[in-house]
């Protein structure tokens, strides 16, 4: 599957510098610029920098909830609000800890535009991108 | 035999009477003896413990029915019998009132008197008869008092909650454990308990009565407080009669808060370890899908530093079960500690040699001051070891190039005092506290491209005390780390 061509620059925030590297190199074969940052703090510095038109975030870093607290900064600018912001994550597997964010409580409190379970299946996140510009048009 | 001939007193002033009775009764080969007054008499009754006196009515000094009240109140099994010659309607009804158990009339024929001395002696082999049995049943009530007030007390003093209510809900026995287990103030025999109890308890119960099957117990697992402050497990069994009828039910209550817990902690050190080794695992696995893809176009450079990135993180998941093992061996105790006398300083140039590549790799300055005279430590070599080799390895590990690692020991007071200190990258107040925990890992700019279980200062927390040793940690992030160890020798 092609990304859409409204896709040049995606951003990705992963603490884990191999799965960082994996998922620039997927991406990065699907034609796209990929700027990656190993902290929450790094990330919103890439973003402002780069204005990516979609970023991935891996929800465990720093903390527990450093995904939800940079989502929540991203969503609070222009830019953000404007391209989907997607959580990674492998909680709901391990932990116990299940959730989602698909209702609108959740998207009360959880600021993304979906989650993406690890490992990543690279043309699940294709369409999941895709779909979120289809949806803007 | 003293069962077979009674034991006799004769108390008489009249000192013809006294000696003819005597001969009389002699004859019979009873036992007698006798006295002349009522002052004697007393006496003697009292002193001895005679079957039968026979008691002269008129004395001059103490009257005869005063010598038989006394001697019926001191002395009741003893049978009276009042001798008079001056029989009269009143004298033998109080004589009788007093306890005398016939009245012989002045003169008497020899055959009355042993008649009347046989039936008496019946008398008092019945009254000992009743005397022995009062005992007996005095004895029996004790022991069952006794064994009532033992079973109290075991049953106050277990741990365990018991509750035991009829067949209409209502207490007939609980012991003070119950109040802190069910969290309620005050509870009453006869008190209609059912709706006290947690719901899960309450139905059981219930249960029990709408099958009364005596051989079936429910067991349920209550929060009582909330936030898993206070679980009980809550056993309902049924109680039957002697007659094997159903007559309630026993519950019996037990904390398993602290079980609980530990429960939880387990499951959690489980999903950690999974999450732990998954991590790595993912990533190779992601390494190993881009290698195998014909389509990803891998510049050759790429695919050996994937390969090796690959490697690296296998070896960390190696180191992780190695951990694992050990703290399991740790916990299961299977290891035997050898306690022996072991060299510091040895462990220490050991542990400088194993590490030696990679000090020489970030120019490391290391310096040993352990002096050559210092007690041995008595502790288990392989522990040891483990312990000294962990401290120094992180020491380099989280050491910055050209950083300096200061290892020293030396005795105070009963302890040796060895102290691993390095320049390296320190930590925050807040990691601090959770240094020791398993797992724990602080999370920087520096320990992100630095690898670890996350497992090592637990484990050298752990054998440091299973060695009666104490581990402290002094720290300033960017600054350095300073580990003191004490272990005490004799």
């Amino acid at each position: 599957m092609q990304l859409s061509n409204r896709v040049k620059r995606i951003l990705i925030v992963d603490d884990d510098i191999d799965l960082l590297e994996q998922n620039k190199v997927l991406l990065e074969s699907k034609g796209v610029e990929v700027i990656t940052a190993e902290t929450a703090e790094e990330g919103i510095e890439k973003f402002n920098e780069y204005q990516p038109d979609a970023a991935i975030i891996d929800l465990i870093m720093e903390e527990h909830d450093s995904g939800f607290v940079l989502c929540h900064r991203l969503k609070k600018t222009e830019k953000g609000k404007n391209i989907p912001v997607f959580i990674l994550t492998s909680a709901t597997y391990e932990t116990g800890f299940k959730f989602s964010a698909t209702t609108a409580e959740e998207q009360k409190w959880i600021k993304c535009d979906g989650l993406i379970n690890k490992p990543v299946v690279i043309e699940d996140l294709v369409s999941k991108i895709n779909k979120y510009y289809d949806v803007i048009n | 035999m003293d069962n077979d001939y009674p034991k006799i007193l004769i108390v008489e002033d009249e000192k013809g009477i006294r000696l003819g009775t005597e001969k009389l009764l002699l004859r019979h080969k009873y036992f007698v003896d006798t006295a002349e007054n009522g002052k004697e008499g007393i006496e003697k009754a009292l002193e001895n413990n005679f079957d039968i006196a026979l008691i002269d009515l008129k004395m001059p000094d103490i009257d005869g029915l005063d010598v038989l009240k006394t001697i019926k109140t001191e002395k009741p099994n003893t049978v009276c019998f009042i001798v008079t010659a001056y029989a009269s309607y009143e004298t033998a009804i109080e004589a009788t009132r007093l306890g005398a158990f016939n009245y012989i009339l002045k003169p008497f024929t020899p055959e009355d008197l042993i008649h009347q001395i046989e039936k008496g002696w019946k008398q008092r082999k019945l009254l000992l008869e009743a005397e022995e049995l009062r005992k007996e049943r005095e004895k029996n009530l004790l022991a069952i008092a006794h064994e009532k007030s033992r079973l109290n007390t075991i049953i106050e003093s277990i741990s365990s909650g018991v509750l035991l209510i009829n067949t209409e809900c209502k207490v007939v026995y609980f012991n003070r454990a119950c109040l802190q287990k069910l969290q309620l103030t005050k509870i009453e025999i006869e008190d209609y308990i059912l709706d006290k109890l947690p719901t899960d308890i309450k139905n059981f119960v219930d249960k029990i009565f709408a099958e009364k099957q005596l051989d079936k117990s429910y067991t349920t697992e209550v929060e009582i407080l909330p936030n898993n402050e206070l679980i009980i497990d809550a056993t309902c069994s049924p109680v039957p009669h002697p007659d094997g009828s159903f007559a309630g039910v026993v519950i019996v209550l037990k904390n398993i808060t602290g079980l609980k817990k530990i429960e939880q902690l387990k499951s959690q050190f489980v999903s950690m370890v999974a999450h732990e080794l998954k991590t790595p695992m993912a990533a190779v696995l992601g390494y190993l899908d881009i290698l195998i893809d014909t389509k990803m176009q891998i510049p050759f450079e790429k695919r050996i530093e994937y390969l090796s990135r690959s490697e690296l993180r296998l070896k960390g998941a190696l180191e992780l079960v190695n951990d694992l093992l050990d703290i399991s061996r740790m916990e299961l105790n299977t290891k035997m500690r050898e306690i022996a006398d072991v060299s510091l300083k040895d462990l220490v140039i050991n542990a400088a040699e194993v590490q030696d590549l990679e000090i020489s790799k970030k120019g490391i300055t290391l310096e040993i001051n352990i002096p050559d005279d210092l007690p041995m430590l008595r502790i288990d070599m392989e522990e040891g070891k483990k312990i000294v080799n962990n401290l120094v390895s992180n020491a380099v590990k989280y050491n910055k190039i050209d950083g300096k690692i200061f290892i020293s020991a030396a005795t105070r007071n009963n302890h040796i005092e060895f102290i691993v200190e390095d320049t390296g990258i320190g930590m925050r107040e807040s990691d601090k506290k959770k240094l020791f925990q398993q797992f724990f890992r602080a999370k920087n700019k520096y320990t992100r491209s630095i690898s670890g279980t996350g497992l090592g200062l637990s484990i050298v927390k752990s054998l440091v005390e299973a060695n009666h040793g104490n581990i402290y940690v002094d720290s300033e992030f960017e600054k350095g780390t300073k580990f003191t160890i004490l272990f005490p020798y004799k």
